[in-house]
């Protein structure tokens, strides 16, 4: 049992060297099929966190009137609170907001001035809302215009950023079908030259065959060479794609970080989910390697 | 060892390979089967070794009846049935240890009782002493003898040569044939199919001869007839 273990192993690297150049066209082939399908991972992790990133920049921010009493705006944040559609209320007091504005303009000696001058603060109470879903807004704006809240609410500034988020969403679906035909299309060339590379190793071997098949060689002996092999291919393709993508992604993260304007960093992502990903890639190698090496011996390694 | 009850063989588009052919052989017999060529006594040992199926009839083989034979119990019939096949070739890059070596490799066999087993098989052919050389280095005859050798590696009970002698001078020919009747002295049966005349009537032993697909004549010590 142990040495046919090793037999099989070894006539599995002779079918590799013995077609050296097939073998390097399948690892090719199956690299690409593997690279074209992580590439669509990443372009639809980065166009979520893009989403997200805008989606996190859309609130409402509710101005108070001057003479709108602290207990009213209390009263107020909390009756939005209880909304279901809310996800959280900030509220930012005279007092903050003064000091969010001095803050904001500490370079600019004559603005602090002007306001220095002021006796009273010239700021009103804000709250910022935040609905747990984009889709929420036009409900929550919907409640602010109660007859209650006109009284004591100065004015309502609603960044909505629809129209960006509805760009992107378009991309994103573009990419994916686009995506997954590019890997639909890979994947089929990969099974082809799979099948291909089975069939001219079975035919390089076709004396050896005849005489395992004469002497009473059991079927799986015959055949486990050249899953082997395949499994082999795919194993190294896969160790490929590892050792390119980590140092790939090192190079693209910076520009991400760029384009997504806040801290997304890529590679703890793909870390975290290594492998729920990368399993999942390697399954689909390994399935697409079987399938056609099965249909190839079915077909040239009859009894 | 052999029984054959009217067993047919057609193959696609009504080809008569074998027809009704009823057959018995016994354990340590040595037979020959002789006939013109496309008489069917190819399909005969591809039936007997399961790499033909029959169209009618039964085959039993020292007692296991073969005739609708699984496939996975194939490697195990085949290990009890040594081939010699006039197209069934030597691996030109292996050396004629390696050649004997492989048969018993791809079956499983330890390396320990590889290095036991394939130097007494080449002891038989008297091959021995060229155990390290390449079959290119072999004549024709001993080609055929490293052949022989390799078919014994499981010590069949039945030993099928299908003409085995065909591409040799007669000097060579009779060299097979001794050894042939040597493995058949060990106790194995030996069915041996041949065009060759002269080693048929010198052999003093059964002859059968096939004729379209059928048996015409079956004779305790024939002679070549046609
Ligand atoms: N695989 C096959 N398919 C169809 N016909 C075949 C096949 N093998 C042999 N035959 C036919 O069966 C007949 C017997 O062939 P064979 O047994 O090889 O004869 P022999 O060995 O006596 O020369 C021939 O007519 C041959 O053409
Ligand atoms: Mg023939």
């Amino acid at each position: 049992m142990f040495s046919s273990f090793f037999r099989i192993i070894k006539f599995a690297f002779q079918n590799f060297y013995r077609n050296f150049w097939l073998a390097i066209v399948t690892i090719t082939i199956l690299v690409v099929t593997l690279f074209s399908i992580t590439a669509l991972i990443i372009l639809n992790v980065i166009s979520t966190q893009a989403v997200k990133s805008i989606e996190d920049k859309i609130d409402i921010s509710i101005y108070f009137k001057t003479e709108a009493e602290d207990i009213q705006i209390i009263k107020t944040r909390s009756e939005l609170l209880s909304l279901k559609e809310v996800k959280e209320v900030n509220l930012i007091d005279r007092e903050q907001a003064m000091v969010f504005f001095k803050e904001r303009h500490k370079d600019d000696p004559t603005i602090l001035e002007s306001v220095e001058i002021l006796k009273e603060n010239p700021f009103n109470s804000v709250l910022v809302v935040k609905a747990k879903n984009s889709e929420y807004y036009p409900e929550i704006l919907k409640v602010l215009d109660k007859e209650e809240y006109n009284q004591i609410i100065e004015k309502k500034d609603f960044s909505d950023h629809k129209i960006i988020i509805n760009k992107i969403s378009i991309i994103k679906t573009k990419i994916e079908k686009i995506g997954l035909f590019v890997i639909a299309f890979f994947a089929l060339i990969a099974a082809l030259i799979v099948f291909n590379t089975v069939r001219i190793a079975i035919y390089t071997h076709r004396s050896e065959i005849k005489i395992m098949k004469l002497v009473g060689a059991s079927n799986w002996f015959i055949r486990a060479p050249f899953l082997v092999e395949e499994f082999f291919y795919a194993i190294i393709s896969f160790l490929i794609l590892i050792a390119v993508f980590y140092p790939a992604i090192d190079f693209l993260q910076p520009h991400l970080n760029y384009f997504l304007e806040y801290d997304f960093d890529l590679i703890s992502y793909f870390k975290a989910n290594f492998a729920l990903i990368f399993g999942l890639e390697f399954l689909t190698i390994i399935i697409i390697n079987a399938l056609s090496s099965f249909v190839a011996m079915k077909k040239y390694l009859k009894a | 060892m052999v029984k054959l009850e009217n067993l047919s063989k057609i193959y696609q588009q009504d080809i008569v390979g074998l027809r009704n052919i009823n057959l018995h052989i016994k354990p340590r017999e040595f037979v020959s089967i002789v006939g013109q060529s496309g008489t069917g006594k190819s399909t005969l040992i591809k039936l007997l070794i399961a790499e033909e199926r029959p169209t009618e009839g039964r085959i039993t083989i020292g007692g296991w009846d073969i005739t609708n034979i699984k496939r996975s119990q194939i490697p195990a019939l085949r290990r009890q049935i040594g081939v010699v096949f006039q197209d069934f070739k030597l691996l030109p890059q292996k050396t004629v240890f390696e050649n004997v070596a492989f048969a018993a490799q791809v079956c499983g066999e330890s390396n320990r009782k590889i290095k036991r087993i394939v130097p007494s098989a080449l002891r038989i052919v008297d091959l021995e002493d060229k155990a390290d050389r390449y079959p290119r280095h072999l004549s024709g005859g001993e080609q055929q003898r490293v052949v022989i050798a390799r078919s014994l590696i499981h010590r069949p009970k039945l030993l099928l040569a299908d003409e085995p002698t065909g591409n040799l001078d007669s000097f060579n020919a009779q060299e097979i044939v001794d050894m042939l009747l040597r493995i058949n002295d060990f106790g194995t049966t030996i069915i041996l199919v041949t065009h060759n005349s002269e080693i048929v009537n010198s052999l003093k032993k059964r002859v059968i001869t096939l004729d379209n697909g059928e048996i015409i004549s079956d004779k305790k010590c024939g002679k070549y007839t046609l």
